[in-house]
């Protein structure tokens, strides 16, 4: 029996919505500073108009709809899956007022992938982009790779236990220290950490590389935001061609791999244990699967004869392995070259390491390490299982924090997740193909990308797109980053709010 | 229990589907008040943008050789051979190519000569014995000039990276970035598809530059309807959570 939501529910979820978009007003005053700084006069008042919408809606929810209640699953699930949405609308506001979008849709098309750490982007005209409105971009990256919601906890939230639901809900499921707040304010510990470590490589990087100091400056702090939360926007077009530095690749991938490591295993290196990173599942997994994925990009290039030496080849082929496989999907090759340079076999094995992703409790997108190794123990498990004697106890374990045995259950679950996804990226390939304009390859490419959360472009995500298209891609985004749990939860309770019995 | 308990009376189905009816209406006020407020809110930025002032872009526009070749034609590495040696048999050496063209078939213009019109863009990297350039050949380039003070959107930047030797880069005098349009220049040299100078970048080895239109600043006009909404809103937001915490207080 559905049970329709009374008020009370709605102004818990409002009231809770109202403090992530308080921390998305807080978010925007930076490039608000920026943009003082930098005499950039239109996009400061496009910034202080959207710090002062979430600051008004924000005061607005605190003063009528504080309650007292404690969030339900139902309510956290709801109140998540409407935050990334609402706050992706509310972000895409100063954007759109700086007239490099098409439309509100793809303002609201780039909010989401920013917050969402994709880099899939859709702006006019980036390189004359104003420095303030750059960095929002890159900022939306930060706030969105950790959580969103985590930047509610960590700043305005008291009472832990009452809004635990909201930490699992946004698809993080490790609580790293007794409880979540401490949990949300460790995760920007560490973020911050390597802000300042890895701007300050990023920069010397560039320094090395030519770059004056202040531009050098201007651009490391946007490609570590961009790196280190497994976004894919760059403050150039031409994303990290443009730098033609090895150095500036190297720092980036060393932070992109930072960056795809869960904060639990950033939390043992933290207290001095590296043993449990080599032990981890998820750390085996991306082993096997980054070694074996990097032996095929290479055959494939080879067959193709796309790079005449070996140094290129490695080059270009792992700083784009590494870039797919944390999800970060900054570019060392313009979008169409991944389909008319790199023959076919490369960028298929591109396309599952994309699908792959990062570690789970990550910045980082796809299916996650963690589900394709249990996927992997729990295939493994029944063929051992079918060659013993029926009577025969078979037990199957794997390193995940601890020695875990591998239940029906969690197998059921990764599997469950593991095969939305592959229906996500079908079905936005599929739509792709129907527009008639773009074949498989490039479909499922991009696809995979947006479901993902990469940002690697083989060319269709571009300004003029179709708009079906482009609505399709923030959907894949949105269910990507929530891994499905939330936003089913959401259209459940639309359902029962429009069908369901009301509750005495 | 029982039907006839009388501790549990009996209620109508259709009456036990209805919510009571103070309940429902708030629930579908606080529902409406939040789709209109979603919908002013949207209203009011599209009403904004369009009330930006803009200048129509002047003397930005280039005069650029013609492109060698209509169109850019695709092909796909080891698949379209035939396509390549088209390109190549149509493309006279020394032509000018757009860098789409050059994309959408890296293979036919490996190792030629050509010529390359673009805007110099964000900044001159220098490196021993020369500098690395990004030059873009889009519309913002070449004809309209950067978005900001006029709203004439045409897509994506492009554009091809250039190594210019010693004695080439110094002749650049200013970069594109925001409010400003860059030198245009005209450049000529061997196009490599996969330099290994560059880790295996599609890069243009210019030993030819000419610096078609300086540099040019394109001030955005100062948008002072927005600046006075968002000045208002400032002042509401502050009053709002200042009475959000006294609320709170309470």
């Amino acid at each position: 029996m559905l049970l329709r939501p009374g008020a009370d529910d709605l102004r818990l979820i409002g009231y809770y919505l109202g403090k992530v978009l308080l921390g998305l007003g807080l978010l925007m005053l930076i490039p608000a500073v920026v943009a003082a700084f930098q005499s950039e006069w239109n996009d400061l008042s496009a910034f202080v108009i959207g710090a002062s919408l979430c600051g008004i809606v924000g005061a607005v929810t605190e003063a009528r709809l504080a309650s007292r209640r404690p969030l339900t699953w139902a309510h956290g699930m709801v109140t998540v899956a409407l935050a990334w949405l609402i706050g992706s609308l509310f972000a895409a506001i100063p954007m759109y007022l700086s007239g490099r979008y098409s439309d509100l849709l793809g303002a609201l098309f780039e909010g989401m992938s920013g917050l969402t750490t994709t880099g899939l982007s859709v702006i006019h005209d980036l390189d004359h982009t104003a420095i303030s409105m750059d960095l929002y971009r890159h900022l939306l990256h930060f706030a969105g790779g950790q959580g969103i919601i985590i930047v509610v906890l960590s700043l305005f939230a008291a009472g832990g236990g009452r809004i635990g639901t909201l930490y699992v809900s946004e698809a993080r499921d490790e609580r790293i220290l007794p409880n979540f707040i401490r949990t949300s304010r460790f995760i920007y510990r560490v973020a911050a950490t390597y802000l300042v470590v890895g701007t300050a490589a990023m920069t010397v990087a560039l320094l090395t590389a030519g770059f004056t100091p202040g531009r050098a400056f201007y651009h490391g702090i946007n490609l570590f935001l961009a790196a280190f939360d497994t976004g894919g926007f760059a403050p150039m077009q031409s994303s990290v061609t443009y730098y033609h530095s090895f150095a500036v690749e190297a720092v980036m991938m060393v932070l992109m791999v930072a960056g795809a490591i869960s904060f639990g295993l950033h939390f043992q290196l933290w207290r001095g244990d590296p043993r449990q990173v080599l032990r981890h599942l998820e750390t085996r997994t991306l082993a096997i699967s980054t070694t074996a994925l990097f032996g095929v990009i290479c055959f494939g290039l080879v067959r193709s004869g796309t790079y005449d030496d070996v140094g290129p080849l490695i080059r270009k082929g792992l700083f784009t392995l590494v870039s797919a496989v944390s999800s970060a999907g900054a570019q060392v090759n313009v979008d169409e070259t991944y389909g008319t340079d790199w023959g076919v076999l490369a960028p298929a094995a591109i396309v599952v390491a994309m699908a792959i992703g990062g570690m789970a409790s990550s910045t980082a997108g796809g299916i996650k390490a963690l589900r394709i190794g249990i996927a992997a123990k729990a295939l493994i498990h029944d063929v051992r299982r079918l060659l013993q004697p029926e009577s025969a106890l078979v037990l199957t374990t794997y390193h995940v924090g601890k020695r875990q045995i591998l239940r029906d259950e969690t197998a059921r679950a990764a599997t469950t997740v593991l095969l939305l996804f592959v229906v996500n990226y079908l079905v936005g390939a599929l739509i792709g193909l129907a527009y008639g304009g773009y074949d498989i390859t490039q479909t499922l490419f991009e696809s995979v990308s947006a479901a993902s959360n990469i940002g690697l472009s083989i060319g269709v995500t571009a300004p003029e797109m179709p708009k079906g298209l482009m609505s399709v891609y923030i959907v894949q985004m949105w269910l990507g980053r929530l891994e499905f749990v939330a936003v089913f939860a959401l259209l459940g309770y639309l359902v029962s709010l429009a069908r369901g019995r009301a509750s005495t | 229990v029982s039907a006839e308990d009388p501790r549990f009376p009996r209620v109508p189905r259709r009456q036990a589907r209805q919510a009571p009816p103070r309940r429902r209406q708030r629930t579908r006020r606080l529902l409406f008040v939040l789709v209109l407020g979603l919908a002013t809110i949207l209203v009011g930025t599209e009403a904004l943008l369009r009330a930006k002032p803009v200048i129509a872009p002047e003397g930005l526009q280039v005069d650029v050789p013609p492109l060698a070749l209509a169109e850019a034609r695709a092909c796909t590495r080891r698949a379209d051979e035939p396509a390549v040696d088209e390109i190549q048999a149509s493309f006279l050496p020394g032509g000018r190519v757009s860098s789409t063209q050059i994309y959408a078939c890296p293979a036919a213009f490996d190792g030629l000569r050509i010529t390359y019109v673009g805007e110099v863009i964000g900044e001159v990297i220098p490196r021993r014995g020369g500098a690395w350039v990004q030059v873009n050949d889009d519309e913002y380039a070449l004809e309209v000039g950067p978005i900001g003070p006029h709203l004439d959107q045409r897509g994506f930047n492009t554009g091809l990276s250039v190594w210019l030797p010693d004695g080439l880069h110094e002749r650049i005098e200013g970069v594109g970035r925001h409010g400003r349009r860059g030198d245009v220049v005209l450049l000529q040299g061997p196009l490599l598809r996969a330099d290994p100078a560059d880790g295996g970048g599609t890069t243009l080895r210019a030993d030819r530059l000419e610096v078609l239109a300086p540099t040019v600043e394109v001030a955005e006009p100062l948008h002072r309807l927005q600046a006075l909404v968002a000045a208002i809103m400032a002042v509401l937001a502050a009053a709002g959570l200042i009475w959000a915490r006294r609320a709170r207080q309470r």
